[in-house]
């Protein structure tokens, strides 16, 4: 397993360095000229000139990107376009308010979302089962800024029970959190019905059943326990997406977070922090994944790692 | 190993076979503990005031930002020599009076005595030198040195007077200097070009507090202002895209100032008494391109029929909610020396008529370009649909900003342009700022957006002539003049200037916003 690790987290330096290459490819190759977008309309041609010629987007490609990488192995990641802060000054605070939403949202989802499942499938084709199930479609099919427009409504302009935006307490990541992990909750929901389900038809679960365990053991033991590598999955890729922030609910509850921070980048051509920030999202989605593998083995000891 | 992972699934089915009830209870509590914190909060005795705005902050370096809302940020700490009312009547600010040389060269200065910056540092000619000497610096490439670019060299004459020269005469200048604030020398031989902009010091009304890159920017009353100033302790920038946020902010009293107002949301805080909505007049200009050099539109019929064609009352209405007026010349009635001119009236016969005449009676087809976003998609439909009426087929064609501007600044001549018509907007502080850059032959692209190719001798010499000439009540005269021109050659549809909408809460005085979009808070205070 050691050694599984070991071999998986060398593979990232290969990965890193053709996603590298990706990157600055897509965002070299969309049209617009960050010299322009970000003197503004009013600038003069003599303007933008030195600024190409200062951000050295002259260059050829090859150049630029040697610069791009001679930068991040002697760790001066470049100065962000836009804002012309250190781009580690712009992305460090970002990280903080994606990270609490996508841990919080991930929690109250997997806790939610698998009772709602086990429940809908004990309770299969009963009352219950249906309530549950009917929630989980509208939680994946709700518009999540209507969804938060809503929250926000009742619960803060009328209720006044939370502050409608920003970051300045635990309590302001209430509701971003309940819209961000509605449709994962659902999802989770779902996916842990339909294993459930297959897996209480096994034998062994008669098996248990016969031999006088107690119905609680038996679900939580054998077939829970068996159903979660189908949920692992989910909740792994969930995390990677809403670490990756999510910019509906960022934008909605003004929260300063890595997705916002992306798109704005994009719409601006701020090369240097677009570059940065894909670099950090590809390398979370591989350790991510790393650690999803990691668990399907705990999980269920049957899968062996080479 | 795998006891541990036994009790955590144990722990966490425990955990969910209560949750589904136990949840919202936890929300509860969290919620109880709320109003709590508001309590304490309010009961600490800062006097706090908080602007939601639609837009991040991008810089606070005032020498090198290039859109309104950092201008706005950077203007609650920064101060200029001269700067612009509410009416947009210039008024002395750093300085107390200046002169110009017969010639137009020669600016002289008398600068304020007794101010001091936050940092302590003293103000005089030769922090204000400092200054220009930073902005027009060609290395440093900052981007307000653009409206400099005049100026050849500036000189300490006295402790508090400063002489500026100019290569040559710029009519203009004195609106040029309201742009230059005045950054502390000692805090930038400190800080340094980069380290400024997290570190500002100015001689402003508030103190620099801190600032997230992405998120609020806080500002705290300046006790030793040098004149009348906040009548509070604190003041926060909050960048708040999302419309219905802004709004739920202002109903909750978390804001006590938006700015935009949504337009279409008027009514639904008209019937909150604790909501005030404020209507001001702006300096934008809306209207779209039309190539010129395209054979379809090189007649000044068919350019004027399309004027014709377009119902501006309607345009208001159906794009702009209501809020905004029709053009009446090329720049706003906001901007100094605008001259009103005859309306093109809506009228499609007489619009068919000229269509006629110039040789195109069943119309043409063509295309329109503008951002791909709500109000921008509407504004290219409504032009495409009234244009119908005169057998003119506009496709609509909205592009990403980015892909908009390499389309728009690529060709490197007219032939090579692919633009037709272009539906956009501009706003400047005076009249050399509204036009030159959009109708001068010398700045078509890849210089400057004159997309039009508007090429007219005429026009060309008398702008030159307006930036040249001191004397203001020629000045007029060069100016009224060339809007008539302007406006009888119609290089573009005139289309309306935007009214601009805030509100606040009752309790709010003493923030307002300028016509040019700017939000003003040197006298903030509240009774909340």
């Amino acid at each position: 397993m050691k050694q599984y690790v070991l071999k998986r987290l060398l593979n990232i330096i290969p990965i890193m360095l053709v996603v590298s290459i990706i990157v600055f490819m897509f965002i070299h190759l969309i049209p617009g000229d960050p010299a322009r977008i970000v003197a503004g309309q009013k600038a003069t041609l003599e303007e933008i000139e030195i600024m190409r010629e200062k951000l050295g987007l002259n260059d050829p490609y090859i150049v630029q990107y040697k610069n791009f990488m001679v930068g991040v192995f002697s760790g001066n990641w470049g100065t962000s376009i836009k804002s012309n802060l250190p781009v580690w000054n712009v992305i460090v605070p970002r990280i903080k308010p994606t990270l609490i939403l996508a841990i919080f949202s991930i929690i109250w989802s997997v806790v939610a979302g698998i009772s709602m499942g086990v429940i809908s499938a004990i309770k299969r084709g009963k009352l219950i089962d249906y309530i549950v199930m009917v929630g989980a479609t509208s939680g994946i099919s709700v518009p999540l800024f209507w969804l938060g427009l809503m929250l926000m409504q009742i619960f803060s302009v009328k209720l006044g029970w939370f502050p409608t935006t920003g970051v300045d307490s635990f309590s302001s990541y209430v509701l971003p959190s309940i819209t961000l992990g509605a449709g994962i909750t659902a999802m989770i929901a779902r996916y842990t019905r339909s294993s459930m389900i297959e897996i209480l038809k096994e034998n062994y679960i008669r098996t248990s059943r016969a031999k006088g365990l107690h119905e609680f053991m038996v679900i939580n033991k054998h077939a829970l326990r068996n159903s979660l590598v189908d949920v692992i999955t989910i909740v792994g890729l969930q995390f990677g997406f809403l670490l990756a922030g999510s910019v509906l609910v960022e934008t909605v509850f003004a929260i300063p977070g890595l997705g916002r921070l992306l798109i704005d980048s994009i719409l601006f051509r701020d090369y240097t922090v677009v570059q940065t920030v894909l670099l950090i999202f590809t390398f979370q989605f591989i350790i991510i994944n790393l650690i999803v593998d990691v668990l399907y083995g705990i999980a269920n000891p049957k899968i062996r790692y080479e | 190993m795998k006891k541990i992972v036994v009790l955590f699934m144990v722990i966490l089915m425990t955990f969910s076979f209560v949750s589904c009830t136990n949840d919202t209870k936890q929300e509860e509590t969290a919620a109880n503990v709320e109003p709590n914190q508001e309590n304490t909060e309010g009961k600490s005795e800062d006097v706090n005031m908080t602007i939601a705005v639609n837009a991040e902050i991008i810089s606070l370096d005032p020498h090198n930002l290039s859109d309104t809302l950092s201008g706005s940020a950077a203007d609650t700490m920064y101060e200029s020599l001269y700067d612009y009312k509410l009416d947009m009547s210039l008024e002395p600010v750093l300085a107390t009076g200046y002169s110009v040389s017969e010639d137009g060269l020669e600016y002289t200065f008398n600068i304020r005595e007794g101010v001091t910056f936050h940092d302590g540092t003293e103000l005089n000619a030769e922090a204000v030198k400092y200054n220009f000497d930073r902005v027009m610096d060609e290395e440093k490439n900052l981007r307000r040195r653009r409206n400099f670019l005049y100026v050849n060299s500036t000189e300490v004459i006295d402790e508090y007077t400063i002489l500026i020269k100019l290569d040559s005469p710029f009519a203009p200048m004195i609106n040029r200097i309201a742009s230059l604030s005045v950054i502390s020398p000692t805090a930038l031989e400190e800080y340094g070009d980069q380290g400024i902009l997290t570190n500002p010091v100015g001689t402003g009304p508030y103190t620099f507090e801190e600032w997230t890159p992405g998120d609020k920017m806080v500002v705290r009353a300046n006790p030793n202002y040098w004149k009348e100033g906040p009548k509070i302790d604190t003041l926060t920038f909050k960048p708040v895209t999302e419309n219905g946020a802004r709004i739920a902010m202002l109903q909750t009293g978390e804001a006590d100032y938006i700015y935009p107002m949504p337009t279409e949301q008027v009514k639904t805080v008209e019937s909150d008494e604790n909501i005030k909505v404020i209507e001001g007049p702006s300096t934008i200009a809306r209207f779209t391109f039309l190539n010129m050099t395209k054979d379809i539109f090189s007649d000044v019929k068919v350019r004027q029929a399309i004027n014709h064609a377009i119902n501006k009352e309607a345009y208001a209405k159906v794009v702009k909610s209501g809020y905004a007026v029709p053009l009446t010349s090329h720049v706003p009635t906001t901007i100094e020396y605008q001259s009103p001119q005859p309306e093109y009236e809506y009228n499609v016969e007489k619009a068919k008529e000229l269509m006629k005449e110039a040789g195109y009676p069943d119309g043409f087809a063509t295309h329109i370009w503008a951002p791909n976003d709500t109000e921008n998609m509407k504004g290219m439909q409504f032009i495409s649909q009234q244009l119908a009426e005169i057998g003119i087929d506009v496709e609509v064609i909205p592009m990403e900003e980015g892909t908009l501007s390499d389309s728009i600044y690529s060709p490197q001549t007219p032939e090579e342009s692919e633009v037709n018509m272009w539906y956009v907007s501009w706003s400047a502080f005076d009249i050399d700022g509204a036009t030159t850059r959009l109708f001068h032959s010398s700045n078509i692209p890849p210089t400057s957006p004159n997309v039009s190719y508007y090429m007219s001798d005429e026009a060309d010499k008398l702008m030159d002539a307006g930036a040249t000439e001191v004397d203001p009540v020629k000045r007029a005269e060069i100016y009224a003049e060339l809007q008539e021109v302007i406006w009888n050659d119609a290089p573009w549809i005139f289309l309306g200037s935007d009214v601009l909408l805030s509100a606040k809460r009752a309790t709010t005085e003493g923030i307002f916003v300028d016509p040019s979009g700017g939000i003003i808070a040197t006298e903030a205070s509240t009774t909340k």
